[in-house]
């Protein structure tokens, strides 16, 4: 904001830790954030200056001028001063409100404390005053104040964790890692205040995932990298604390930088407001230009001897220069075509549609107590316009609550019930779910109601324990007990966190591990198992496995993996049970639940040693390290026993699969942008009905090189035009030499099919290049669905930006965290997700509200109004000011173009801004639509006949007496009111007036209705069409699929982990640190845990029948 | 464990019609007999009134009598500067084939005199008219003072330009007999404008009032001498000064200049006859003069335009009534063909 000048020539910054005097030196923006436009003095000229830039002011400006110069005016100063000061007072009131609000919100987050290593002591510092260099102590849960060297930390080997969803919406923990000799320095806070390295790193960029930097200090250098890093916006997690240097503060930090700009945002109303206004200014100008050719001649002709006669001290006048004078002098009197009245109604409506949106029960999410906010006000109108919705996923369609659902365990299925028979006995039960709570450690979580499990579990069979066992011993997760005896599972992925809950549940407790062992609790007995070895997962492998030896002596391996991966490996003496499970897994992931395939090896000893010592070798070996771990691993992955699968649900919140439905009925594209991996947004896309199984295909771009990419591109889009190429080859052919607007256009209804498209943000970041987008968004278009995963929030806003430009639509994004702020302030409406921890979203939003499904309300019931109603109300507007305006242009010619007005000038002063502007703000406002009915409710009435009432009070006001009495020259009218109102011809000519206006419509709109069928029915036949020729999607939960994409993966991005596990780096040998609510996956409140497959009918009961049709 | 969390219920909007948009209305249902029969009806209302206004503009007697060509030698001599201050009188003899009933007002009514003119209209002090300030020729641009910088009295182009020609009407008795018909000079203006608006200062003696005034250019008589027969028609209260100063909205207009006094022969009104028309014809301009007689009726003066416009919306609304209906029929029986 400030300096920018200053960052554009930082090249490389150099930070000297605890030395703010050396640090002064390169003035380096400190932690203070402004987002606030004004303060008390600057207010008044900045903001004058903003509102004179706004060309209707600066118009009414130009007029005021004119009508100050005696020769031109043919209206006083007061008909252009009273509105224009009321428009100004007006905005700059709003204006002020807006940023006080932003003061306050700067304020809070400026003045959170943070302790700050000053003179040797820790003190209490406000964030504000955090300077870069400073040594920050950081305590568990605290947000992080400043992109921050991460110097030692309570854990061991200078280990901490921190959860980024504030910045790239992730939230399974992420391990950062403090230089060795700077974890040496532990909490020692003289040795602290001592350190004096110097880091000399990388100038503020916005790349989240990148720093380089060196660290002097005692004379070596320690290359630094993202890994020694804490971003500002992070929170600490499970690290009772942690010290860290300052390295960027305030809007240097990356948080900031990737925050966008600000843009001021206009609706295509606004800019059709623009254009009318122009067209109107032109019609002025030319009527203006009439009336003054008309003035020549009348002087030349008539007015010459006239002018003799009236004015005899004026001798000869130009009638040329009489007609110059008199163009300005109707510029003046017809300047009530455009009147400025027009943008304060605007404003009015749009922010009386706000509150209604404010006010809206159906967007009140009483669980987290937070009702719907229109936080900017001047959009509403837009969101009836909107063509493209870019949706987050994490917080935003998913509640982020991983639940075990269901299980496949030798090929019998459980956590389904079966019929209605075993329902009703259910029933009869209270509905209860599934009960382990008589077990020790056990917790109701899972909602799992399949009472043969627990039979299962208690007649002892085997495979059944196997398979907890498993899911006991095989994954990631740390655990903690606390002091009163709770058990507190720290995960990498809420996955691993459903699974191990789950086999807790069901007797096997994951108690806890060292390097060596794993102990858990079988029904009730303590066994521990000692841990041989740890099979990672990565990428590529899509599976982890451990190996251990069970008190019994036995080697066993066990491991969970994607199916596509594991059932290529299993035995051959697994018979039809893989056939079995592969089932079960299609009709899982046909409802949209992630699932892993179990299985498990017995090793015999000699053989398990002759493979350890290879690995042991490969462990040691200078090189290819790694491919050769691989290749061991792979070794003894293999002749898997198949013992089931598993079934997890990515929790989707309420009614998100209707109100994608209704999107996508709307026509309106819905895009899921997300930095989740590729996966599980896959998973999540079939899951809330945006990707289905009657689509074509979905077309994967993944590739990791410009040319990679640019050949998927070309393949995907041969693949869409192939199939419909013999119908329209020529056609394709012919489209090449247009625009590439109305190419993809045109290309878009010439695909035949569904198809989708899934982008990676490695992808995407050579599809967004110049030569590429092109492309890319030709391609994403003719798409029905688009996913773009592993995005970075710059990438978001790139899409969004890319849409926006070259499709010319209204877009939507749709948000919750921080990652998501750039999305949101580029798009035309930023739409942010309410009730969350962090608050960036929605303070960049536009809207915000609780739930995702609010969104078809918001969209299709108060969008929809708004446009209607700002419509009309433009119609109504203009039609009155011409009405009125044009009168004098007829009279024009009547008083020698001499610029006379019909009407006195407290009519014209007051006609927009008192008599008329109520009847209209109503109908703008508060217009009840049932389709196309109007509806004439207590508020028009109210305003209507007061409007007539009021007119009427100050007309017999202006026209008194006594007002005459002390006014003479600017009250002239005495007595006109009471002489022309007594006149019968008056009422006789506006009965006559009335009827005659009137007579039309009522002809017009019946013919109409009788003549074509109405817009209520043409919709509803509309919709009835659209109905049959395609079946609505969301009604077929139990869709099945015979896919291999359906597999989600339940594990951490990253690799690495297995080795913090083996080698102990992680274990905790200190007290453990206070307990962060946030990583117990055990605990769950009852409404957590509702089930996402009942139907609200509350999203859709508020639009009548058939609202979801765009217009 | 975590409890669930108490929200503060009291964000939840409150359930009112207003605010949930759910306010009860009504809008007019267009059905066939709805829209029917308000045309019909609003139809035959219009033409009865129309009728009536026609039948009520025709009963009104009115004569016109244009005299700038019949006193065209007047005219020509004011062209001539050196004479413009001479007298000359023309009588202009006409026939009136009917007797004008009842109440008869006489009008002077000019063609092309724009009395709306921008500047024309603004010229005029109305401080000084209702005598608040006798000497604020404020506004009065370019009639404020004369050359010796004496304010006018009354100043302005509107008060410079009145009419000032004055109009006589005689009776033919007989053949040799002519009697003057009694005109009144008051109960011409509105009753603001007398009581309100124009004010003269409170003496008895107007003359020392307006001391220390000047004339405007174009007047023979200082303004406390317009009337010398009535001395309480003189100052600001002269009746032909207020009609004038109400100007006019059009460049052709009609004054009331007299009311019958209905004595005498004129009782019931004009009778059937000779008359001619005295006019000492003061001033010329571009357009034309004429002198209007005129009776009046409820709704107003002669003109046929409102009760025209009456019956002819009444006669369309008819129309499209039929035409509405012939649509709704021919629909209703094609819906029911489809429908067997």
């Amino acid at each position: 904001m400030f300096g920018a000048k200053k960052k554009s020539l930082e090249v490389e910054r150099m930070v000297k830790a605890n030395d703010r005097e050396f640090n002064e030196k390169f003035q380096y923006a400190d932690n203070r954030i402004h987002t606030s436009k004004y303060n008390i003095l600057t207010f008044l000229p900045i903001n004058l200056f903003e509102q004179f830039q706004r060309v209707a002011n600066a118009y009414f400006l130009f007029l005021l001028i004119l009508q100050l110069i005696p020769e031109i005016s043919s209206l006083t100063w007061f008909t252009t001063i009273v509105p224009l000061i009321l428009v100004i007072t007006m905005t700059a009131v709003k204006d002020a409100t807006d940023d006080y609000f932003r003061h306050k919100s700067d304020n809070q987050v400026n003045n959170r404390q943070s302790e700050v290593l000053l003179d040797g002591r820790l003190q209490n510092e406000k964030w504000m005053n955090v300077k870069v260099g400073d040594i920050v102590k950081l305590e568990n849960n605290q947000f992080v104040a400043a992109d921050l060297l991460l110097l030692s930390s309570s854990e061991p080997h200078g280990l901490c964790y921190i959860e980024t969803a504030e910045l790239d919406g992730e939230t399974n923990l992420k391990v950062r890692h403090a230089l060795t000799v700077t974890s040496e320095l532990g909490a020692d806070i003289s040795r602290l205040a001592r350190f004096d390295g110097i880091v000399v790193c990388e100038a503020p960029n916005n790349k989240l995932d990148r720093f380089s930097g060196v660290l002097t200090w005692k004379g070596s250098k320690h290359a630094l990298t993202n890994q020694k890093l804490i971003l500002r916006g992070c929170a600490l997690r499970n690290t009772s604390w942690c010290f860290g240097m300052v390295v960027f503060a305030g809007p240097d930090t990356k948080l900031m930088q990737n925050s966008g700009k600000t843009k001021f945002k206009r609706t295509s109303i606004d800019r059709l407001m623009n254009t009318l206004v122009l067209w109107i200014f032109g019609f002025l100008v030319c009527l203006g230009i009439i009336l003054a050719i008309g003035n020549s001649f009348w002087e030349n002709e008539v007015g010459g001897q006239f002018r003799a006669f009236l004015f005899l001290n004026e001798g000869e006048k130009n009638s040329i220069f009489s007609g110059f004078l008199t163009f300005w002098s109707y510029i003046i009197i017809l300047n009530t075509v455009v009147p400025i009245s027009l943008y304060v109604s605007v404003e009015v409506i749009r922010l009386g549609h706000s509150y209604f949106i404010n006010w809206d029960r159906k967007m009140y999410y009483s669980g987290k107590g937070t009702p719907a906010e229109a936080r900017t006000t001047t959009l509403n109108e837009e969101l009836g316009q909107i063509e493209y919705v870019f949706s987050d996923k994490t917080g935003t369609l998913t509640q982020n609550i991983m639940t075990f659902k269901k299980c496949s365990i030798n090929g019998k299925i459980y956590g389904e019930k079966h019929d209605e028979v075993s329902e009703k006995k259910e029933m009869a039960k209270g509905e209860k779910p599934v009960d382990f709570s008589v077990r020790s450690q056990a917790k109701r979580t899972c909602q799992f109601c399949d009472h043969s499990l627990m039979e299962s579990i208690q007649l002892g069979d085997p495979k059944v324990h196997e398979f907890f066992r498993l899911l006991a011993l095989c994954h990631t997760v740390m655990s903690e007990e606390t002091s009163a005896g709770q058990l507190i599972y720290q995960v990498q992925s809420p996955d691993e966190g459903a699974l191990v809950t789950a086999a807790k549940n069901c007797g096997f407790v994951f108690k806890s591990r060292t390097p060596e062992t794993i102990t858990i609790e079988e029904l009730g007995t303590l066994v521990t198992y000692q841990l041989l070895a740890f099979l990672d997962f990565n990428n590529v492998r899509k599976r982890m496995s451990v190996i251990v030896r069970n008190p019994a002596g036995q080697i066993k391996l066990y491991s969970k993996g994607a199916d596509t991966v594991l059932f290529e490996r299993l035995h051959s003496s697994n018979e039809n049970l893989p056939s079995v499970t592969f089932d079960h897994l299609s009709e899982f992931s046909g409802e949209g639940l992630r699932t892993l395939a179990i299985a498990y090896r017995d090793l015999d000893d000699k053989y398990f040693k002759e493979w350890h010592k290879m690995l042991e070798d490969a462990n040691t070996a200078a090189e290819e390290r790694d491919e050769r771990i691989c290749e061991l691993y792979e070794e003894i992955e293999r002749d898997l026993m198949l013992l089931g699968a598993t079934a997890v649900e990515d929790k989707l919140q309420e009614g998100v699969i209707e109100t994608v439905t209704n999107l996508l009925l709307a026509n309106i594209k819905v895009w899921i942008l997300t930095g989740d991996k590729q996966e599980t947004a896959i998973n999540i896309g079939y899951a809330c009905h945006l990707l289905t199984d009657d689509m074509n295909d979905v077309l994967v771009i993944a590739g990791n090189t410009a040319a990679e990419v640019r050949e998927e591109l070309r393949t995907a889009k041969e693949l869409l035009f192939g199939r419909s190429q013999h119908i329209l080859d020529s056609q394709v052919l012919c489209e090449k030499q247009q625009p590439l607007e109305l190419k993809s256009v045109a290309a878009e209804d010439s695909v035949m099919g569904d198809y989708a498209l899934v982008i990676n943000g490695h992808s995407l970041a050579y599809a967004l290049e110049s030569d590429m987008k092109n492309g890319l968004l030709e391609l994403a278009c003719m798409c029905r669905a688009v996913v773009c995963c592993r995005v970075t929030p710059l990438q978001k806003a790139q899409v969004v930006e890319l849409v926006k430009k070259y499709r010319n639509a209204v877009t939507l994004a749709i948000g919750d965290g921080a990652n998501d702020v750039s999305m949101i302030k580029s798009a035309h409406i930023g739409v942010g997700i309410s009730g969350q921890e962090g608050l960036q979203a929605v303070l960049a939003s536009d809207y915000s509200f609780a739930q995702f499904r609010y969104l078809q309300r918001l969209l299709f019931v108060h969008g929809r109004w708004s446009y209607f109603r700002m419509c009309k109300f433009l119609c109504y507007f203009f039609y009155k000011n011409f009405a009125f305006t044009l009168v004098h242009f007829w009279f024009g010619f009547f008083c020698g173009f001499s610029a006379q007005t019909v009407y006195d000038q407290w009519f014209i002063t007051l006609f927009n801004i008192v008599y008329t502007s109520l009847p209209v703000l109503a109908m703008g406002i508060f217009d009840q639509i049932a389709l196309d009915t109007s509806y004439w409710t207590v508020i028009n009435h109210v305003f209507i006949w007061g409007s007539v009432a009021t007119y009427f009070s100050i007309l017999f006001t202006m026209h008194s007496n006594s007002i005459f009495g002390i006014f003479p020259n600017h009250f002239p009218f005495v007595g006109n009111a009471r002489q022309c109102l007594s006149q019968k011809y008056i009422w006789l000519v506006i009965l006559l007036a009335t009827v005659v206006s009137v007579m039309p419509v009522v002809a017009f709109r019946f013919l109409k209705m009788e003549l074509y069928p109405t817009l209520s029915d043409q919709i509803r036949h509309w919709q009835k069409a659209q109905r049959k020729t395609r079946p609505p999607r969301s009604r077929r939960p139990q869709t099945r699929r015979l896919s291999s994409r359906r597999s989600g993966y339940a594990f951490a991005h990253q690799e690495g982990y297995g080795e913090l596990i083996t080698s102990g780096k992680n274990m905790r040998a200190k007290a453990p640190p206070p307990t962060s609510g946030l990583e117990n996956m055990t605990d769950s409140s009852p409404s957590r845990m509702e089930n996402v497959w009942k139907k609200t009918t509350d999203a859709a009961s508020g639009f009548g029948q058939d609202i979801p049709v765009k217009l | 464990m975590e409890k669930p969390f108490e929200y503060d219920k009291s964000r939840q909007p409150a359930n009112s019609a207003f605010k949930q948009q759910k306010l009860p209305g009504h809008y007019l249902r267009l059905t066939a007999t709805a829209v029917l029969s308000i045309f019909f009806t609003t139809g035959l209302f219009c033409l009865c009134v129309g009728i009536i206004l026609i039948l009520s503009a025709k009963s009104t007697k009115k004569i016109e009598v244009n005299y700038t060509k019949l006193c065209a030698d007047c005219h020509e001599l004011r062209d001539d500067a050196s004479k413009f201050r001479k007298a000359c009188t023309c009588s202009i003899p006409f026939n009136l084939p009917e007797k004008m009933k009842g109440n008869v007002y006489m009008y002077y009514k000019l063609y092309g005199f724009y009395q709306n003119l921008y500047r024309y209209v603004l010229s005029r002090s109305n401080a000084q008219l209702m005598s608040k300030n006798i000497m604020d020729v404020h506004g009065c641009d370019p009639f404020k003072m004369s050359e010796d910088k004496i304010p006018f009295i009354p100043c302005g182009a509107i008060a410079n330009s009145m009419f000032n020609d004055t109009i006589i009407l005689s009776y033919n008795l007989h053949s040799s007999e002519h009697i003057q018909v009694p005109m009144l000079k008051y109960g011409l203006t509105w009753w603001t404008d007398k009581y309100v608006k124009f004010q003269n200062p409170v003496s008895s003696n107007l003359a020392d009032q307006f001391e220390g005034s000047a004339k405007p250019p174009s007047w023979s008589v200082p303004i406390y001498e317009l009337d010398r027969d009535d001395p309480g028609n003189n100052g600001f209260l002269n009746e032909d000064f207020i009609v004038w100063m109400r100007t006019a909205a059009f460049p052709t207009f009609k004054k009331l200049y007299r009311r019958l006094s209905r004595e005498h022969y004129f009782k019931e009104g004009l009778p059937a006859g000779n008359y001619s028309f005295n006019i000492s014809y003061i001033t010329r301009f571009q357009g034309e003069k004429s002198v209007v007689l005129s009776t009046l009726t409820w709704s107003g003066g002669d003109s046929l335009f409102l009760g025209l416009v009456y019956t002819v919306t009444g006669a369309l609304t008819w129309l499209s009534a039929f035409a509405i209906m012939a649509v709704y029929l021919m629909l209703k029986n094609r819906k029911e063909n489809l429908s067997l």
